[in-house]
């Protein structure tokens, strides 16, 4: 056993997904605090090339899973990884690819399973995290029991931890060994892209969302305009995105993402519970809504009673003026 | 071909929660719903066999004996039989108990597919189904907007950062479905009535062949603490002003922050 901390850590286009830098800083903080090493789970495309980049993130060690496949096909290599070097956790990103992963893990070693947490340390020498339940409406803390195997698997939340930039270093990369597990079973069989470029809402340090009230596509264009102006990206509850007026990349809420800007404009969303745990931990809140007894009201931190479509522009105009 | 469901019940999502005082949820005093999300797994199978797809659709839950209500009305809804595995020693179980006794009484029932919802409404962990085909040494096809069956396989349409994919796997698999199936049916009173003769059995640990042992105690996991969370400070309100006046005065809120 050893104090090390792993992650999941997912590239695109060979380079490392904002999750993976986060994760990257937080197994850095929880290596350094044990005295382990930071250690990535690299997958996705281009992480034979990228994975030794990490080294300027804190990573010693970079062990390559897999390229361009489903994440569920790479789990075995990481259980095997994880099951020679026995560190003390591996933190995956609470995405559904992170999750995929995570469970595999879970599974095949028989190992404890936390999260999807806000927080996670190291206190008398096991993994103790912070997790928001039943919709938030209790905080537990929990531990491994005494005896549980090593290490514990954290899913961590978009934002719990801010990437560290400017360092520097080489990350020493191995290939994992091949499996043939069932989870390498699975193929893609069909793949469709989007016509218009898909942003990543995990990444947007602001965000501008839309719902229902926002009526069509083409009321998301002033949205949009907003979003620019204020250099974030837009967003949309699933109402929206049922409707087709967004594409379902850009849903947050219980079943979509769950992001943690800094700060979440929302016009039209009424803030029912399955939206609000997608984004109650944004740092800032405002809300634009007409019905003065909307849900957001009651855990914004501004509330705007009014008519989005006569505010969002004027807003757009104001915040252009300002920035010059 | 035959799907088992795998249900779970949880307190109904908004529902006015009571603590006790060592603020565990008072589950007896909180309504008790079908986990949200798995009412789509259950359409989405019963969908495949109005199609003639599946030849027989099941439930399976893992929780006390109440959670018997839930087999229930997942029955109301359509499909043939169900089964509740009830247990004292399952008090407290995480994700790794849970998926090693789903895994062992999916091993009895052998289905071809097992599906399950993409999370559960109160612990939100989405870890249970991957931990149970990991158990079972089965693929996994997760996150489905739609499950479809081929020749010896299952699909799922999984969205993926750009589009999306078909996700393929030969049968038989584990899979999870999304809130993108389409809405789930309301139970008939016919169902309601139909659902009261269809067979539903009984499990404890023991009729799986689980030991203590097996269970490790009950749980790798266990919580050291839960309070209430942070309170926020109230809300501050823009109304009954012009939209200059409101686009104004959020400006001024959003410079105050640092935020323009």
């Amino acid at each position: 056993m050893s104090n090390d901390i792993f992650f999941f850590a997912e590239f695109a286009a060979g380079a490392p997904e904002r999750s993976a830098l986060e994760l990257a800083a937080g197994a850095a903080e929880l290596a350094a605090a044990g005295g382990g090493d930071t250690v990535a789970l690299a997958y996705g495309a281009g992480a034979a090339d990228g994975a030794a980049g990490l080294g300027a993130h804190g990573v010693a060690r970079a062990v390559v899973l897999g390229d361009d496949a489903p994440a569920i096909t790479f789990g075995p290599a990481a259980a095997v990884a994880v099951a020679d070097a026995a560190p003390l956790a591996v933190l995956a990103p609470a995405t559904p690819n992170g999750r995929d992963l995570a469970a595999a893990l879970v599974g095949i070693g028989d190992l404890p399973a936390f999260g999807p947490v806000r927080a996670v340390r190291i206190a008398d020498g096991a993994v103790e995290s912070e997790q928001a339940t039943l919709q938030g409406s209790v905080i537990t803390t929990s531990r491994p029991v005494e005896g549980a195997p090593q290490p514990s698997v954290v899913l961590v939340l978009a934002n719990t931890f801010t990437p560290v930039e400017g360092g520097s270093g080489s990350a020493t990369v191995s290939q994992a060994a091949a499996s043939d597990h069932p989870f390498t079973r699975a193929t893609v069989a069909e793949h469709h892209e989007a016509e218009a470029r898909v942003v990543n809402l995990e990444e947007a340090t602001i965000i501008v969302a839309g719902g229902r009230g926002v009526g069509s596509a083409e009321g998301f264009e002033q949205l949009n305009e907003l979003a620019a102006a204020l250099g974030g990206a837009v967003g949309a509850s699933r109402a929206a995105a049922d409707a087709g007026w967004v594409p379902y990349q850009l849903q947050i809420g219980q079943t979509g993402k769950v992001v943690k800007p800094s700060l979440y404009l929302s016009a039209g969303i009424s803030g029912a519970i399955q939206h609000r745990v997608g984004m109650q931990t944004a740092e800032h809140v405002v809300a634009i809504n007409k019905d003065p007894d909307a849900p957001i009201g009651e855990f914004a931190d501004l509330f705007v009673v009014g008519d989005l479509f006569q505010i969002v522009p004027k807003l757009t105009d104001e915040i252009r003026r300002r920035k010059g | 071909m035959k799907i088992v469901v795998c249900i779970k019940q949880v307190p109904a999502t908004t529902a006015e929660k009571r603590y006790t005082d060592d603020l565990r949820l008072d589950r007896a005093s909180t309504e008790a719903i079908i986990n949200p999300l798995d009412e789509y797994a259950i359409e989405q199978a019963l969908r495949l066999l109005d199609a003639g797809s599946v030849d027989a659709v099941s439930y399976l839950s893992m929780g006390p004996d109440q959670a018997a209500e839930a087999l229930r009305r997942a029955l109301a809804m359509g499909g043939d039989d169900a089964t509740l595995v009830t247990d004292s020693a399952l008090a407290g179980a995480d994700e790794w108990t849970t998926a090693t006794v789903l895994a062992a009484a999916l091993d009895k029932l052998a289905p071809d597919i097992a599906l399950m919802g993409m999370a559960s409404d109160d612990a939100r962990g989405s870890l249970v189904p991957g931990a149970v085909a990991a158990k079972r040494h089965l693929p996994l096809l997760s996150y489905g907007s739609e499950l479809a069956i081929g020749e010896g396989t299952a699909r799922v349409r999984r969205l993926s950062g750009t589009g999306f994919d078909w996700i393929e796997a030969p049968l038989p698999v584990v899979a999870t479905v999304t809130d993108q199936v389409g809405e789930p049916r309301y139970a008939s009173l016919k169902g309601i009535m139909a659902a009261k003769r269809k067979p539903m059995e009984t499990w404890s640990l023991a009729d799986l062949g689980l030991g203590e042992g097996d269970l490790r105690g009950g749980a790798l996991t266990r919580v050291t603490d839960a309070r209430p969370p942070e309170a926020k400070p109230p809300t501050e309100r823009i109304e009954n002003v012009g939209a200059d006046e409101a686009a104004t005065q959020i400006a001024d809120w959003l410079a105050s922050r640092k935020l323009i």
